[in-house]
């Protein structure tokens, strides 16, 4: 199994390095392959929930591509899909027992969002597209990379909805008092619900693609 | 092509070593989480009891050891000390086809003179049941507090019963009528104020209901009705002591 290769390319090779960098802007998961889309608007009305579940994703993703890429020459090709969800339902289960052992208010708030990450199209590709067909420390990068990426994606969004939807950032008031008293400000309810998520969303997609400058053929 | 023995052999494999992992992680980690889930529920007890103030994990003890006694009661009013009120599950205990073998647990909790009794209500919403706390002041006729801590309700609408706006309604709503007799608590579609508009009688025993929520509303209509109908023989027998 030990390929010359592997011990001769430095860890933090260009390529490897790529690896880990892409998805944060050239292949996002979330606003360039539009993945992962359902628990990105389930679980951001606030910034903690949506810190945490990034967090699990990344444990998920990363571990779940070390685990096959380490199996991945004996996997048989037939049951393949069978191993990879195996191996990620194992890991997801397990999040969601640490979590509801030390974080039980949080695990209360994302409730079936954890259990839901077996089916976050993001886990399951990377481990289709990536960590089959190659070695486990570029797939840890690619996980790690990947896994990163959402979470960065949904801490953004978690963070507008907070400060539009409850005038606070965990939990703290950021907006003043006085505003709300004085000025009549009110929270902005639509960013509370699903709808909020879905155009701050679709606003990064637009910043990141004309950055980017990726165009959908 | 690898052989279909190998693939059985490599598939098992699999699944011991994750079932293995997993029994072990839940293994070591059912305190903890036994810990949690009970911690909860006293907190929404507390919740439902009026107490403002946030505790941890062993304030929270230490004041249910002070102030709070746990017991079973029968559908007669009477006090069943027999019985490890801890471990009564409403839900199983409606099941019961005896009705004189049901038991259901209720809280007395006594603070500065004031005695409050508290009830668990379980029913069913729209898409999931209900689970919360409704407490009565010492009168055993006013509304003192209510708590729903598990439910599966669509956020913004069914689960706006989480809600203050929501609980708050009920603060010193009464039960009874005037007569002394239960009647409940209903919540109504709209605004209470509009449906009961210039009839305080009925409009003491209504909340606002949840727009959007109607099913939800109904449901929590329905346990108060039910779950507390449970326990009115035993607040006779208090009124009458």
């Amino acid at each position: 199994m030990a390929d010359a290769t592997e011990t001769a390319e430095p860890l933090l090779s260009a390529k490897n390095r790529k690896t880990f960098k892409d998805p944060f802007m050239v292949n996002n998961p979330i606003t360039l392959q539009v993945l992962g889309i359902c628990s990105a608007l389930a679980v951001t009305a606030q910034l903690k929930p949506s810190l945490v579940m990034g967090i699990a994703v990344v444990f998920v993703v990363a571990g779940a591509n070390v685990t096959i890429s380490v199996i991945r020459k004996f996997i048989p090709v037939r049951v393949r899909i069978i191993v990879e969800m195996t191996v990620v339902a194992t890991l997801v289960i397990l999040v969601d027992q640490v979590l509801r052992a030390y974080a039980f208010e949080v695990s209360k708030q994302l409730s079936l969002f954890v259990g839901l990450i077996i089916t976050n199209c993001i886990v399951l590709g990377r481990l289709e597209a990536f960590a089959m067909g190659n070695k486990v420390w570029p797939s840890f990068l690619d996980g790690l990379g990947n896994g990163l990426s959402y979470a960065a994606v949904i801490a953004i969004v978690g963070f507008c909805r907070e400060v539009m939807g409850f005038g606070q950032v965990f939990g703290f008031r950021v907006v003043p008092q006085a505003l709300y008293d004085n000025l009549g400000y009110t929270n902005n309810g639509l960013m509370v619900l699903a709808p909020g998520a879905f155009i701050i969303l679709g606003l990064l997609i637009w910043v990141q693609r004309t950055v980017s400058g990726h165009v959908e053929d | 092509m690898r052989s279909g023995t190998y693939t059985v052999v490599f598939v098992s494999a699999v699944v011991i070593v994750c079932s293995l992992l997993l029994s072990t992680a839940a293994t070591l980690l059912r305190d903890r989480q036994d810990r949690n889930e009970a911690l909860s529920k006293k907190q929404s007890i507390l919740q439902a009891l009026g107490v403002k103030q946030k505790m941890d994990g062993p304030a929270i003890d230490s004041f249910f050891a002070d102030h709070v006694e746990l017991f079973a009661v029968d559908l007669e009013g009477n006090i069943d000390a027999e019985v490890d009120a801890e471990q009564l599950d409403m839900e199983v205990e409606d099941k019961k086809t005896e009705a004189s073998s049901r038991r259901y647990p209720i809280y007395r909790c006594t603070m500065e003179n004031e005695v409050v009794y508290c009830v668990p209500i379980i029913g069913r919403g729209l898409w999931s049941k209900l689970y919360g706390y409704l407490s009565l002041e010492s009168d055993l006729n006013t509304v003192k507090g209510i708590t729903f801590y598990k439910h599966g309700e669509t956020p913004g609408l069914g689960a706006e019963i989480e809600k203050d706006w929501f609980q708050d309604n009920f603060l010193g709503k009464k039960i009874n009528d005037q007569t002394g007799a239960f009647v409940s608590i209903e919540v109504v579609k709209g605004k209470a104020a509009d449906a009961y508009a210039g009839n305080e009688e009925k409009l003491s025993h209504a909340v606002d209901g949840i727009s959007g929520a109607t099913i939800t509303s109904r449901g929590v209509t329905k346990m108060l009705n039910e779950d507390l109908t449970k326990y009115v023989p035993y607040f006779k027998q208090l009124e009458a002591d």
